[in-house]
């Protein structure tokens, strides 16, 4: 029956040894190590949930910058296909310009030989009468050398003038 | 490396093969008889000295400290309680030294206080102060129990007079001082507080030192078991009052962990069987009693004393009341009966397996040897077990007190409360049974 009896003694410095073992590790053991657990677990998540959204955010970035890849290419082969356009634009209105310039030459060239046909003819036409002139004189010269036969004119034309 | 330990395992057997041959060669006919009750009460029980390892005759001598008749405060040594002996023995004629307890006569303020360990006694195995019993009164009543045949033993031999020791043959008057002795079991708790401390305390340490960095090895491992006790026992049953009581339930986790382990241990610092000892899980109990009881909610008591059930449990018989405050005492006495009963219970079959050996030692040398084999293989195999029961005791113990403090703690407003903490005592018994499992 020993075995089954409370013995006073044990149950004295069972009370102090709890308690000292108690108050110690009430005070320095368990809040510590509990608190330090607790972040730790914390901190953990916080790093897991820090890693998701870095690779969310680089996800995301990828995505982006597959995206610029993209327009920048669209861009580039809208931008050629432009450059075609407009080379061939340019050309054709080189062409059309250079046509016309042609033809403005062309047609000044003909107003100035018109010009000078017509220039040539006006001469003409001055050396000729002149000529003629000189031939008139020459030959009224001959024919006026007596007043008679100038009186005589002169009243042919003033008759020439009363019937106009 | 498989085939080296059981070529090891192999020596070792061989060598305790011959070991039993060897103790009966030099025992001797009486050594034979074993007395098996006192062998298993000597190694279950405490001491007032602590057997030096491999030695069953010297012992660490450790204070002894108690409260004579007259009130007077006593200390001295162990070690004078007993002395060495050289004791002949009749069948071999060999002498062997022995341990032979003594009277320990102590002068203290000009009085003579004698004191002996007492054998054949109402308090055997303790210290008592003796007194000549020679007066007329103690004459008489020694005189009526050697007449008395009811009594069993026989008188000056092994009869036990209630209130009288027997030492050498004669009767002394014997008072039971109050004693607070360091005895082995109170050397051993101071041990386990100091083992307890150092593991906590290294956590700490770390934490000091390190900050957040992840423990390794043995941190790794008290951390886990914290982790284990706090967030799967404490937390989920006491839900947001667990800061407040999570220190109080994790000292007696790791307390009585530590005090089962060591206790396994044979020798020195361990082999005290400190939870497999009443005194000591009474002490817990009480203490879970205490929490228990004295942080309870309004709620708590009204359960006990105006449960809700129909009014004729309760009243004008109080059926109910008288269950519930049963309940309240059976509860922590259910934790402490438990704990002690299979701690003792596990060290008994131990001791109980190796002392076959010795009993089938009478049938000769074949027996002998064949017991050893068969005793050993059991003995490793319940001392396996009970490094588990160790474990699983002590996870019971704080489970059961969490449930016990949580059931105190309820407040009356969620009336599911009650029914979340049976659904949690459920999953724990499954952990419990799922442990040999995972070994």
């Amino acid at each position: 029956m020993e075995l089954f009896t409370p013995e006073l003694g044990l149950v004295f410095w069972m009370f102090i040894a709890f308690a000292i073992l108690f108050i110690v590790l009430w005070k320095w053991g368990w809040p510590v190590i509990l608190k330090n657990m607790d972040e730790r677990a914390d901190t953990i998540d916080k790093g897991v949930e820090y890693a998701k959204e870095a690779k969310a955010q680089l996800d995301s970035a990828r995505a982006d910058a597959q995206k610029y890849i993209d327009e920048a290419r669209k861009q580039q082969a809208e931008m050629l296909r432009d450059a075609a356009k407009m080379k061939s634009q340019i050309i054709e209105e080189a062409k059309k310009e250079a046509s016309e310039e042609a033809k403005k030459v062309m047609d000044a060239a003909k107003v100035s030989i018109e010009q000078s046909r017509k220039e040539a003819e006006l001469q003409f036409r001055n050396e000729v009468s002149k000529f003629s002139l000189d031939i008139a004189e020459k030959m009224v010269r001959n024919n006026l050398q007596s007043d008679k036969a100038q009186s005589e004119l002169v009243n042919k034309l003033l008759d020439e003038i009363e019937n106009n | 490396m498989n085939s080296r330990i059981k070529i090891t395992v192999l020596a070792i057997l061989a060598f305790l093969c011959i070991l039993p041959a060897e103790m009966k060669a030099s025992g001797s006919g009486e050594e034979g008889k074993v007395n098996v009750k006192e062998i298993m009460f000597h190694h279950l029980g405490d001491g007032y000295g602590w057997e030096v390892p491999f030695s069953h005759v010297y012992r660490i001598p450790l204070p002894v400290i108690v409260r004579a008749e007259d009130g007077k405060w006593i200390t001295f040594s162990s070690s004078r309680l007993t002395k060495m002996e050289e004791v002949a023995d009749d069948a071999t004629g060999k002498t062997e030294t022995e341990a032979v307890p003594q009277i320990v006569e102590i002068e203290k303020d000009g009085k003579t206080y004698r004191f002996v360990l007492a054998h054949v006694s109402s308090h055997a195995n303790k210290l008592v102060e003796i007194f000549p019993a020679d007066t007329e009164s103690d004459k008489t009543r020694l005189a009526a129990a050697q007449s008395d045949s009811t009594l069993s033993g026989e008188y000056g031999v092994d009869r036990v007079v209630d209130g009288y020791v027997l030492f050498d043959g004669k009767y002394y008057r014997e008072y039971r001082p109050l004693d607070i002795s360091i005895t082995k079991n109170v050397l051993a708790l101071f041990i386990t507080v100091i083992i307890v401390t150092a593991m906590v305390m290294s956590v700490v340490r770390w934490y000091a030192r390190k900050g957040l960095k992840a423990p390794r090895k043995g941190m790794g491992f008290m951390e886990m078991l914290i982790d284990f006790i706090y967030t799967g026992v404490i937390k989920s049953t006491l839900k947001d009052k667990s800061k407040k009581f999570a220190p109080f339930l994790l000292t007696c986790f790791f307390f009585i962990l530590v005090m089962n382990l060591v206790g396994l241990i044979v020798i020195f610092p361990g082999g005290a069987n400190l939870t497999g000892n009443i005194s000591i899980t009474l002490v817990l109990a009480v203490l879970v009693f205490i929490v228990t009881n004295v942080t309870s909610t309004k709620h708590y008591w009204k359960e006990i004393f105006w449960p809700d059930v129909p009014l004729f449990l309760k009243f004008p018989l109080p059926i109910m009341q008288f269950i519930e405050i049963f309940g309240i005492f059976t509860k922590p006495a259910a934790l402490c009966v438990r704990l002690f009963a299979n701690m003792m219970g596990g060290h008994m079959i131990v001791i109980t397996l190796t002392l076959l050996i010795f009993i089938f030692a009478a049938f000769g040398d074949m027996a002998a040897k064949g017991s050893v084999v068969v005793s050993l293989l059991f003995s490793i195999f319940m001392l396996a077990l009970d490094v588990l029961v160790s474990f699983i005791q002590a996870y019971v113990f704080t489970l059961l007190a969490t449930l016990f403090i949580s059931m105190s703690q309820e407040d009356g407003h969620h009336e599911s409360k009650h029914e979340e903490v049976k659904h949690e005592q459920l999953p724990s018994e499954d952990t419990e049974v799922s442990i040999p499992a995972t070994k």
